[in-house]
């Protein structure tokens, strides 16, 4: 088994010719209209006011930022970070032992689990959102459930009232993540080359030793990457959070929802926008930045 | 074979599978629940209690009916493999040179290009509204699938370059030594090795493609109009029994093409 | 070879497609843009049938989506189903075009009280949809109190029993009956004067709801609620223990017009249409499936006597109705305010 880092001949690192950036070049241009310019857009309106549904007042100020300064839209990023971030622990906590149990089973098993994980997701997230209100629900299938094993009487003094609380909307988030999760984490494991794990064993080390100091350091990239799909789209998260808390948790998507659609402050929204999007660029460079550290320590 | 966990413990070798098989219950609870009650015959779609009112087939009979909803489906399967197709050659092709060449701030590129992965969908779906009203660009099929190839090519970009890391630098040596042009000892050496990453990359470009909604309710006209559009208007009044109906037959072909893949792969 | 299997697949799924994209080329066609829930099929069809004009329809759930999205399409719809509102809104601002009257003959169909409206004299750039009211619905099975007004629903023993209409502008209009104040005067004094009640008010809720209240009143999530009539008049044929009260404080009336914004494509066509809804056995289909306040009075006489009986869908005449008027700038203070008490807590 070859090892994954060769010497690069000199012949392959090269400054591109011609060749090289015409065949970029459709590349650059995509980039530049569609994520670039976009982006700009959404800059340049962040600096304007709103002035009533779809009128914007084009003078410069930066009266939106200062009013995401306050405290009502600070709570509001806070609590956002506070769920995706418990969201992305709990992902990692729970779909951890998953993804070692597929990367390391049978070269034969591992497509068929993977797909059995990656099948819920044909699926529309809002359908299987509405799934859980029956799940969750009062007279719903965990109730019933419950009832029917004579565990309510007992155990649980009324029937279970998850719905319309954090609880039910952490559920929810942590369903829709999961795989997200699970299959980076997958990625790493399965290029895990276990003669590593015996020779920690070999030197001694017990098995909580060897996985802090073996395995999950070799781990890291996929779990770095877990972390990065799952904490990033879950911030902007709206509508799941809505339906399960019965519209008492929004978080900043759900603002930026409302801004863009129903307040119609276009510009404010925008410079949520951006705030939300350098929130991004900071996690994405720390997380991305210790990734790359742990791969040189290890 | 060698155990990887050294010196086997029978608890530890129990919590794994069991730990997977529960996590594999929570996630199919949902699914179980409404491929059942697309068979369900639930009189009024108020009642969110969890009743079984008798097997039933309408739902099934009120979707093939429905032309809207089929439309729908037809629109959103056309749209996520041309966004597939487009994500594959576009993903491929910016890895390939990105590992080929040496760009000039290759690293602020490489941010660049992930970004759509990051920034969030409702954003992304405004700013190219705004963007194609700008350019005067009429919302439709382009649009709507510029848009999701925007964010779904980063992902075959991103599994593409992680099996490029792992290449072993002599196959394309050996394959110019054979004489090949480099066109072609990209195409018939260099591609069948990085099928893997460009099957999976694609696979998930697809299943993105397929279920989102933010960024196409800003970019859609009503003849591109797609399953996820549909639902966010449909599903939130009450219980919609056809969306169940089209959600198990999305399932069921899933299945069916999971168990055609392997069955073609086993025969070679 | 796995990228031949993958071609197959497109292939077939593309093939699946047949000719799609070509049918919207030269014919005449009709751009609907209008409330989700609203519109039935079979009346976009036979509309279809009858002059062989197809139908696009796009929907929104709510006035401002729909102007964000109209005013990034200039040129694209025919038709817009704003709220009275948003119709005010939209004169103002030039969005219209004139509806021509003659074209639309059926227009003597309505009701003499829905011919002149306020926000537009003479229906010179609306024809009315379908109106209704904002009010109180309530499971008399579980509550036994009189319930004739904001003040008796928002009381603390029915906590964590109430759902409302997830609209910002809506609940603040309630508290601003209740403290006696005209609900389009949203100065930021006023503002301040409601502040305290509606925080009394959002603890007690359990539920913020515009979708569809319907399931959770039926399933015993909520037994109070505030919500739109049809909603109301639906939950009512389904289940007589369900009433619905118009709240003694004061409510507003809400009414949705079909409109024909500037350069529409095809004048002709939104026409056509305005003209087939307000044919009376149509009209009769729309008010079977959203059973709102038909404004049509030919059609009122085909529906039945237990539709015209349902006490959400046709309100006494007696109570005093409100309407909204544009507030332009005073949207935002309202979201300000709203976002503040929703989300301290």
């Amino acid at each position: 088994m070859t090892q994954a880092v060769a010497i690069q001949p000199i012949s392959n690192v090269r400054r591109p010719g011609w060749r090289g950036w015409g065949l970029f070049a459709p590349m650059l241009a995509w980039l530049a209209l569609f994520v670039v310019a976009p982006t700009a857009i959404l800059l340049v309106y962040s600096f304007f006011t709103g002035e009533g549904i779809g009128e914007v007042d084009t003078h410069f100020t930066l009266q939106n930022y200062q009013r995401i300064f306050t405290p009502v839209y600070l709570d509001l990023f806070w609590r956002s970070i506070v769920y995706a971030g418990a969201t992305t622990i709990l992902c990692a906590l729970i779909g951890y032992p998953v993804a070692w149990y597929i990367g390391r089973a049978p070269a034969s098993r591992r497509g068929k689990l993977l797909m059995l994980v990656m099948i819920p997701f044909m699926t529309s997230f809002l359908i299987r959102t509405y799934a859980w209100l029956i799940i969750l629900h009062e007279h719903g299938l965990l109730n019933g459930f419950l009832e029917a094993a004579h565990l309510i009487p007992t155990v649980f003094s009324h029937p279970l009232n998850i719905l319309y609380t954090p609880t039910a909307v952490m559920i929810a988030l942590v369903y829709t993540y999961l795989p997200f999760m699970i299959l980076p984490i997958y990625t790493s494991v399965e290029k895990l080359d276990p003669s590593l794990i015996e020779a920690a064993a070999d030197l001694g080390a017990g098995r909580t030793r060897s996985f802090f100091r073996v395995i999950l350091p070799l781990t890291w990239p996929g779990v770095a990457a877990g972390i990065l799909m799952v904490f990033v789209p879950a911030i902007a998260m709206f509508a799941v959070t809505k339906i399960m808390s019965g519209g008492h948790i929004r978080l900043i998507g759900d603002e930026i929802q409302e801004q863009f659609e129903g307040g119609g402050d276009l510009p404010f929204g925008s410079a949520l926008g951006m705030a939300l999007l350098i929130l991004f660029l900071v996690t994405y460079w720390i997380s991305a930045g210790r990734g790359a550290k742990e791969l040189r320590g290890a | 074979m060698a155990h990887p966990l050294p010196s086997g413990n029978s608890l530890a070798r129990l919590f794994l599978p069991a730990w997977t098989i529960a996590v594999l219950v929570f996630l199919y609870l949902p699914i179980v629940l409404l491929v059942v009650y697309s068979f369900n015959n639930v009189p009024t779609n108020m009642d969110l209690s969890a009743h079984w009112h008798g097997f039933t087939l309408r739902w099934y009979r009120a979707m093939w009916a429905d032309r809207t909803l089929m439309g729908s489906v037809q629109n959103t399967l056309i749209i996520a493999s041309a966004v597939t197709v487009v994500s594959i050659v576009l993903g491929t092709g910016a890895a390939w040179l990105m590992h080929r060449f040496v760009f000039p701030a290759a690293g602020g590129l490489q941010t660049l290009i992930l970004l759509p992965m990051i920034i969030p969908e409702i954003i992304m779906g405004v700013s190219l509204m705004l963007l194609f009203r700008a350019i005067g660009l009429n919302r439709g099929y382009l649009t709507v699938i510029i848009a999701h190839v925007t964010f779904c090519f980063p992902f075959v970009m991103a599994a593409v370059q992680a099996r490029l890391a792992g290449i072993d630098p002599a196959l394309e040596e050996a394959a110019l030594d054979l004489g090949a042009t480099p066109i072609r000892a990209f195409f018939s050496v260099i591609v069948p090795y990085l099928m893997p990453a460009i099957v999976a990359g694609g696979l998930l470009a697809f299943t993105l493609s397929i279920d989102e909604f933010m960024v196409t309710y800003f970019t859609y006209d009503a003849s591109s109009m797609t399953l996820p559009i549909l639902i966010y208007s449909e599903a939130r009044t009450g219980l919609k029994l056809t969306l169940n109906a089209v959600s198990t037959l999305f399932i069921a072909g899933t299945i069916l093409l999971v168990l055609a893949m392997e069955l073609l792969r086993s025969r070679r | 070879m796995k990228h031949l299997h993958l071609g197959l697949i497109v292939a077939m799924i593309l093939s699946l497609a047949g000719c799609h994209r070509s049918s919207q080329k030269q014919q005449q066609r009709l751009h609907l843009f209008a409330w989700s829930e609203y519109v039935p099929q079979e009346v976009i069809d036979g509309f279809t049938k009858q002059t062989g004009i197809p139908v696009d329809y796009e929907v929104y759930d709510s006035n401002e989506k729909m102007l964000t999205k109209l005013l990034s399409s200039p040129g694209h719809y025919d038709l817009i189903q704003p709220s009275e509102y948003m119709v005010e809104h939209l004169i103002k601002r030039g969005l219209l075009e004139p509806v021509d009257q003659s074209a639309i003959p059926n227009v003597g169909n309505l009701l003499p009280e829905y011919r002149n409206p306020e926000y537009d004299p003479g229906m010179k750039y609306s024809v009315p949809y379908m109106a209704g009211t904002v009010g109180i619905v309530y499971n008399s099975d579980k509550i036994k109190d009189p319930i004739r007004g904001y003040q008796d629903v928002f009381q603390p023993k029915y906590a964590g029993r109430i759902i409302v209409l997830d609209d910002n502008r809506e609940i603040v209009s309630w508290a601003l009956d209740v403290k006696g104040i005209d609900i389009n005067d949203v100065s930021p004094a006023n503002l301040a004067k409601v502040k305290p009640l509606l925080a009394d008010w959002l603890k007690l809720i359990k539920i913020f709801n515009s979708d569809d209240p319907k399931p959770q009143l039926f399933s015993g999530d909520v037994d109070l609620s505030v919500v739109y009539c049809g909603d109301a008049a639906k939950l009512i044929e389904q289940d007589k223990k369900f009433r619905y009260v118009l709240p003694a404080e004061g409510a507003h009336r809400f009414i949705d017009n079909l409109c024909i914004p500037k350069d529409a494509p095809d004048k002709q066509a939104a026409e056509a249409f305005i003209n087939y809804i307000l044919r009376p056995e149509v009209s009769k289909i729309i008010s079977d499936k959203f059973p709102y306040t038909n404004p049509n009075g030919a059609a009122r006489k085909l529906l039945t006597p237990q539709q015209l009986a349902n006490p959400a869908s046709y309100p006494p005449e007696s109570v005093h109705l409100e309407i909204f008027h544009d507030i332009g700038k005073a949207n935002a203070d309202i979201s300000q305010l709203m976002t503040e008490l929703r989300n301290g807590r």
